[in-house]
């Protein structure tokens, strides 16, 4: 699915204590490309990741994703966007402690209206598909660090979802588990022809993984438009 | 999201804090089960006093007795006060002399039951049968032996009486010209073997009405002696001598001047001082026995009790009005049958009408009413307030883990939670809350009403003498569901803040790492 942000503007807080966080983005990401999202602290990715993935609304400008227009959406269909059509990635796994790793995959089934019986089949082929068939029934503080991003990364999958975004996927990894959970992300993406936007510090991580590199500077892109 | 899903989830929420899940519905357990109890208490005693009041005819009598009704036309312009005084005091004095003149006799009216009075209340509508009550102190002489007797009216309308004949019948008519003994005045007066009281049957008894009952005026000392220093006993023993002296005359040792002498005295003596108004013979039919213990239980079936003689209805009250004191005076009470319980109300203002004071078990209850509204609504109260508390303490609980959860709250956004489906799962974690504590309060309060109402059978039955039938707890279903209304209604109220602020939660900074 295509991406598309013109102007984007995001300005957080009150007046007097205002942070623009975004100034004016303008991008295109076409179908099926990889694209990296470097740049400082603050420099506003996750802040552009975000209102990519419909978790938050631009202050002004255009967003648009696989042809529609997110600003159109309802909250409604904006949460049925986030649970299907979009899969994130965070950096701190955004697990939730006290349910299992089945569990956790399962929830974005949950609000997608499926089945219990089809979702635990599908989670726990999600789950043995990353590695993990072993620790179905694990909470995350039973799990390493690899092991939960893993379970992650199969909870933002499992949806088949046409626009992967993943924010500092491997930031908290060795570089061998890096290595092996982009691999299952690079793989999906691959596989359904995904949209992935990945934010990074790691340029290396950047050049080989993905089709092209966009740097921000202050919450405006300054090189890879 | 499926139906099923909205109660999978919050049931999970649940569980995973059991403790505090425990101690919130605690809260509401409590006040599930003061509110389940007030309401069974108050629907169960009500049922009782149904139950109870239509017991036999109890609910539909209705008692009426004379009473002195004030003459209001004297008011207290007519009192004339003397004496050279300010204003003030002769007003205060003025008011309590017409006070006084008014309650003093004179200017009261006695409205008594008089024969033309019993017809016009035998007339009321609604009115299905009229009891004239009458009884006191006759004498009753068997043979040739004057005895000193109460007697009683009635009984024809209690099928239970039937029952205690122990020899002979029951009264056939109201009016028939029978008389029935105890079988303790039976044996006062000597028929002790089992075959006197077949032998008495059939025989004639004379029934007088004296003024006063204080045998032949001979024997005033002995009746003194027995005042000063002897027992109930020997009083008796020593009026039953003076009774029965005029007829031993002959079998004493004294001369025939002298018996003729003590005739002539005593005859002067008993027919100046002592005459009998109202004299009647009457034909012994039966004997009966006093109520057994367990008949005593029965509340309200007790009459006639301790009574030495029975007439039927409409003979004593032919009797007694033969008496030109009693037909002046009327007769001391006589109970109406109403037609049914509903018309009570409005036979009671007619004869209160008419100036005559009324009981009736409608009208005790009515005054009682009062009471357990009283209790029923402090009941209810406290009920209240209990659940307003547990209200609270759930809303506190539930906005701290709205707090506590708000990272998982960012997460269920993100992978697709509306906020309509947060709010529900918090709206649903207080109604289960609601049904879970509303449940076991109801289940309390039932399993609690069968010693409570153990309890308050023993109380009433020791205070009351009055065997409850049936339970003071009633649980129909219209209970439950006004119980798990309320606590339902109450913490879903109470999650419905808690509920907002989880909706309320901005996933971005929920989800912000730490
Ligand atoms: N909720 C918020 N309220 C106020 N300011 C915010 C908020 N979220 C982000 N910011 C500010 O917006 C700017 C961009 O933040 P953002 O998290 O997008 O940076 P980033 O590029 O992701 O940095 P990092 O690499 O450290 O994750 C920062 O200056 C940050 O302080
Ligand atoms: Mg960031």
């Amino acid at each position: 699915m295509a991406i598309r942000a013109v102007e984007v503007r995001k300005v957080y807080g009150a007046k007097g204590a205002q942070v623009e966080a975004l100034r004016g983005i303008s991008i295109e990401v076409a179908e099926g490309e990889r694209v990296a999202l470097l740049g400082k602290s603050g420099s506003g990715k996750s802040t552009l990741l975000n209102l990519l993935g419909g978790l938050d609304r631009p202050s002004s400008g255009q967003l648009s994703v696989g042809g529609r227009d997110l600003d159109q959406l309802s909250m409604r269909e904006m949460a049925r966007f986030r649970s299907t059509t979009v899969g994130m990635i965070f950096q701190s796994f955004n697990l939730i402690a006290s349910r299992t790793a089945v569990e956790n995959v399962e929830l974005p089934m949950v609000f997608a209206g499926r089945s219990r019986r089809d979702r635990l089949a599908a989670a726990r082929q999600a789950l043995e598909a990353v590695g993990l068939g072993a620790r179905l029934n694990h909470r995350s503080h039973e799990m390493s660090g690899g092991e939960s991003q893993r379970v992650a990364v199969a909870r933002a999958l499992v949806n088949r979802p046409r626009v992967v975004l993943a924010d500092e996927p491997t930031g908290n990894l060795d570089s061998h588990t890096a290595r092996h959970v982009m691999d299952l992300i690079l793989d999906h993406v691959r596989e359904h022809a995904a949209t992935l936007v990945l934010v990074t510090h790691d340029e290396e991580l950047a050049a080989t993984c993905t089709d092209r590199v966009v740097r921000l500077v202050d919450g405006q892109i300054i090189d890879g438009v | 999201m499926q139906w099923i899903d909205l109660l999978r989830l919050p049931l999970a929420a649940l569980a995973q804090q059991k403790m505090r899940t425990c101690l919130t519905t605690l809260g509401v357990v409590f006040g599930a089960f003061v509110l389940a109890a007030s309401l069974s208490i108050n629907e169960g005693v009500q049922q009782t006093i149904e139950r109870e009041s239509s017991k036999g005819n109890i609910a539909r009598k209705v008692t009426v007795s004379p009473r002195w009704r004030g003459n209001d036309n004297k008011t207290k312009d007519d009192v004339k006060v003397a004496g050279r005084m300010s204003p003030d005091r002769r007003e205060r004095i003025r008011k309590i002399l017409a006070e006084r003149s008014r309650q003093g006799g004179s200017g009261q009216e006695h409205i008594a039951l008089t024969r033309d009075r019993l017809d016009t209340l035998s007339r009321i509508p609604h009115v299905a049968q009229m009891v004239p009550i009458v009884g006191g102190a006759v004498v009753a002489t068997l043979g040739n032996r004057p005895e000193e007797a109460s007697v009683s009216s009635g009984a024809g309308e209690d099928p239970g009486f039937c029952k205690r004949i122990v020899a002979g019948r029951a009264f056939d008519s109201e009016d028939e010209r029978s008389i029935l003994l105890s079988e303790m005045f039976a044996h006062r007066i000597g028929l002790v073997d089992d075959v006197d009281l077949d032998q008495v049957i059939g025989k004639p008894l004379r029934v007088e009405i004296r003024r006063q009952v204080n045998g032949p005026s001979f024997n005033v000392s002995l009746v003194d002696r027995a005042k000063a220093g002897g027992g109930k006993d020997e009083d008796s023993a020593l009026r039953q001598l003076a009774w029965q002296i005029p007829g031993a005359l002959d079998r004493l040792s004294l001369t025939d001047e002298e018996i003729a002498a003590l005739r002539k005295a005593i005859r002067q003596e008993s027919t100046q001082s002592d005459p009998a108004l109202v004299v009647d013979d009457f034909r012994v039919i039966g004997v009966f026995r006093e109520l057994t213990d367990d008949e005593k239980k029965e509340a309200w079936s007790q009459f006639p009790a301790h009574t030495d003689l029975v007439l039927p209805r409409q003979t004593a009250v032919d009797l007694a009005l033969r008496d030109p004191v009693w037909r002046e005076d009327g007769i001391v009470q006589t109970v109406l049958f109403v037609d049914d319980m509903r018309n009570v109300k409005e036979v009671v203002d007619k004869v209160e009408a008419l100036g005559l004071g009324t009981r009736s078990i409608v009208e005790m209850i009515e005054r009682e009413r009062l009471t357990y509204l009283l209790i029923f609504g402090g009941m209810t109260c406290v009920a209240g307030i209990a659940l307003l508390v547990s209200a609270l303490g759930i809303a506190n609980t539930m906005l701290m883990s709205v707090l506590e959860r708000r990272r998982e709250i960012g997460i269920m956004k993100a992978v697709g939670a509306t906020n309509w489906h947060l709010q529900a799962f918090f709206v649903i974690e207080g109604a289960l809350i609601g049904l879970t504590g509303g449940s076991l309060g109801l289940l309390l309060a039932w399993s609690v009403s069968f010693p409570g109402d153990a309890w308050v059978h023993s109380m009433v039955h020791k205070d009351m003498k009055i065997y409850l039938s049936g339970s003071i707890f009633a649980f129909p279903n219209w209970i439950a569901a006004t119980v798990l209304l309320f606590t339902v209604g109450a913490t879903i109220l109470a999650a419905l803040y808690p509920a907002r602020r989880a909706a309320m939660v901005d996933p971005v900074s929920a989800l912000r790492h730490d």
